[in-house]
């Protein structure tokens, strides 16, 4: 990568300002103003699209193995919960990693690379799709070089705790430019996206995350319980598509 | 306006020779603009958002459907040609230029009410409008009604040209009332139930209709479904801003509260509430609610809680002059449910006047709710606070949902 200067010249400064005067006179107006009404459409609902289940659209079948095991010993089934997976976690992931967010769509991803602060998050040049890919191949081939011919799939829950621990410490060496700790931290993040996000997006099944932590549900108006103390909300949670409440789950 | 202005000026200019005669003309016009104000010309024949006049919406009558014309002075395709004769028999008799009648989409048997002069000040004013080219086939009704001469018969059976009798033994303030909406205001035209043949039915009159997948409200003194309960002053305001601040105007309500009530006189707007508040008060008994512990109020409660609660309120009181109060909202206590099942559906929008210009607004929750879902939480505002009406069916819904907006 040639190096950028630092400081751009006073002639391209100016020069870059003229351009900028051009193409603004020349460019078509796209503003609007609005006198007398206000320009809202009835019936111009753009509401969020539920996701499908059924088949993979990121994840490949080794991938899904795999993930379906790192879900489930990062939230196990217990008497708090069901399992990451059961829970739709590995769906969530593959619908994310095959949409927009996978392809980093709203993340500047140009040069330069240079490592950030920890506070700045990953600044690495990979997409979060690349990420997974990466992380779960090399994943794969340490979890090989320690035990040949066995995957993680094969292990029990102590020996992929311990390895899971490991990533997370930063002690496995992935080898492909990316860090295991950074790695373990973000898989983390998302897993955890998909246990408690809105289950129109794949994962939270049957709102599993939120009846767990007693969250009721993206509501807008508690007014009638703000004076009520000390009783509990005994609505049960709402997602985007409703709740059990609601009934009329037979036309759906 | 500014055409109006120019036509004025010109008119003062050509007469300059004969002063007082620029100002009757500046008279006649601006009375004839009144004039469409009160009769509405524009609610039907202008497309929301379209030029002035120059042909409206399509009417999807039970008949098939009429597109109301481009009445612009237009010569080609508007009422250019026309002669002053030729408007007035359109208005008071349905037979428009060259002898052709008119459907009485067209509310040609009000309009019959509007004195001449009245009429020639319209016919005035509508010649100083700007003149569109627009194109418009007024009649796609099917074999036979497409057949304008069936309207010959419908004329024998359904219509006699009326003049306003004012009843002397009421106020003079009941009587303009009683005219203008008998006459121009043409509320008949979507409040009084129809015949078989499309004609306004001698008995129940404005009691309430179905009409375009809509529902105009019984707006008799009833007080349950009509107004009963309302004072004048909440008449007139709701006829001047949209809104009476506990219920709101929608869809074609909305449009004509902007396009025409909004417009009228203060003191017109009191005779219409006058008026109306005297008419005979015809509504059946109210039902019995349905029981707080039916399946479909439960699933209603939890739905209205979780969906409508933050703006209509816990208790269905509402938010004064922004969100409908629902209990003892008439609207919902019509038969019809088409109202209250358009605004959950697809949402709803008041009506834009320049006395409350900021319209409320309901989003649409047809994506979240399904048929049942809709149909409980209808079943439920209808059966709460109060308010007692029958249970509202999945199907009903679908109905509407199926028509679409």
């Amino acid at each position: 990568m040639t190096s950028l200067p630092l400081r751009s010249s006073r002639r391209a400064f100016l020069a870059g300002g003229v351009s900028l005067l051009v193409v603004g006179a020349l460019s078509p107006v796209s503003a609007h103003s609005y006198s007398g009404q206000l320009p809202w459409l009835i019936d111009n609902t753009e509401p969020p699209v539920p996701v499908k289940p059924g088949g993979w659209y990121f994840f490949l079948p080794d991938e899904v193995a795999l993930m379906s095991a790192i879900c489930d010993r990062l939230i196990p089934a217990d008497d708090l919960s069901p399992s990451g997976t059961d829970a739709g976690c590995v769906v969530f992931l593959d619908r994310q990693l095959a949409g927009p967010y996978g392809r980093a769509e709203r993340l500047y991803m140009k040069g330069p690379f240079h490592p950030g602060l920890p506070t700045q998050g990953y600044q690495g040049p990979n997409t979060p799709a690349q990420r997974f890919r990466k992380g779960l191949a090399a994943i794969g081939k340490a979890v090989d070089a320690k035990t040949p011919g066995k995957k993680f799939t094969d292990w029990d829950a102590k020996d992929q705790d311990a390895f899971l621990t490991s990533l997370e410490k930063g002690d496995v060496k992935f080898g492909n430019g990316l860090d295991s700790k950074t790695f373990f931290a973000f898989m983390l993040e998302n897993v955890m996206e998909g246990f408690f996000a809105d289950p129109i997006y794949g994962g939270n099944k049957d709102m599993a995350g939120w009846k767990m932590i007693g969250f009721p549900g993206a509501r807008y108006d508690y007014r009638a319980w703000v004076p009520q103390h000390n009783k509990p909300f005994t609505g049960a949670p709402i997602s985007i598509a409703g709740s059990v409440q609601w009934g009329g789950k037979a036309d759906k | 306006m500014k055409r109006l202005l120019s036509l004025a000026l010109a008119a003062s200019a050509l007469v300059a020779a004969t002063p007082g005669f620029a100002e009757e003309l500046a008279n006649q016009v601006m009375n004839g603009r009144y004039q469409a104000i009160l009769g509405d010309c524009s609610g039907c024949h202008t497309v929301s958002g379209g030029k002035y006049l120059a042909g409206g919406e399509a009417l999807v009558t039970p008949f098939g459907k009429l597109v109301p014309p481009n009445i612009t002075p237009d010569k080609a395709t508007g009422i250019g040609n026309w002669s002053y004769q030729d408007f007035r028999n359109a208005m008071t008799r349905g037979v428009g230029h060259d002898g052709k009648h008119l459907y009485p989409a067209m509310p040609y048997p009000n309009y019959s009410m509007i004195p001449d002069r009245d009429l020639k000040d319209l016919w005035t004013y509508l010649k100083t409008v700007t003149p569109v080219d627009r194109k418009v086939v007024a009649n796609q009704l099917p074999f036979p009604f497409n057949q304008r001469v069936v309207m010959r018969g419908w004329n024998m059976i359904n219509f006699t040209p009326k003049t306003f009798k004012a009843d002397p033994d009421k106020s003079p303030e009941w009587n303009r009332g009683a005219y203008i909406v008998q006459g121009p205001g043409h509320c008949s035209a979507c409040h009084s139930p129809k015949t078989l043949l499309g004609a306004d039915k001698s008995s129940g009159a404005y009691t309430g209709a179905e009409l375009q997948g809509w529902y105009a409200p019984n707006i008799t003194g009833a007080k349950r479904r009509g107004i009963g309960d309302w004072s004048e002053d909440q008449i007139v305001r709701y006829l001047k801003t949209g809104t009476d601040g506990k219920t709101t105007a929608s869809g074609p309500m909305a449009e004509a509260v902007t396009n025409s009530t909004s417009k009228m006189t203060d003191a017109d707007l009191k005779s219409i509430a006058v008026y109306i508040k005297s008419l005979p008060a015809s509504e059946p008994a109210a039902p019995k609610p349905l029981a707080a512990d039916d399946a479909r109020m439960t699933a209603g409660a939890a739905i209205y809680r979780d969906n409508c609660s933050a703006c209509h309120g816990a208790g269905g009181e509402g938010a004064k002059n922004l969100f409908p109060a629902l209990k003892g909202d008439a609207v919902l206590m019509q038969d019809s449910v088409a109202v209250p099942a358009r605004a959950v559906l697809f949402g709803s929008k008041g009506a834009q006047t320049a006395a409350a210009p900021t319209r409320p607004g309901m989003p649409a929750l047809g994506w979240r709710l399904n048929d049942t879902q809709v149909a409980d939480v209808l079943s439920y505002v209808r059966n709460s606070w109060g308010n007692a009406g029958a249970p509202v069916a999945a199907s009903d819904v679908a109905t509407v949902r199926k028509q679409g907006r």
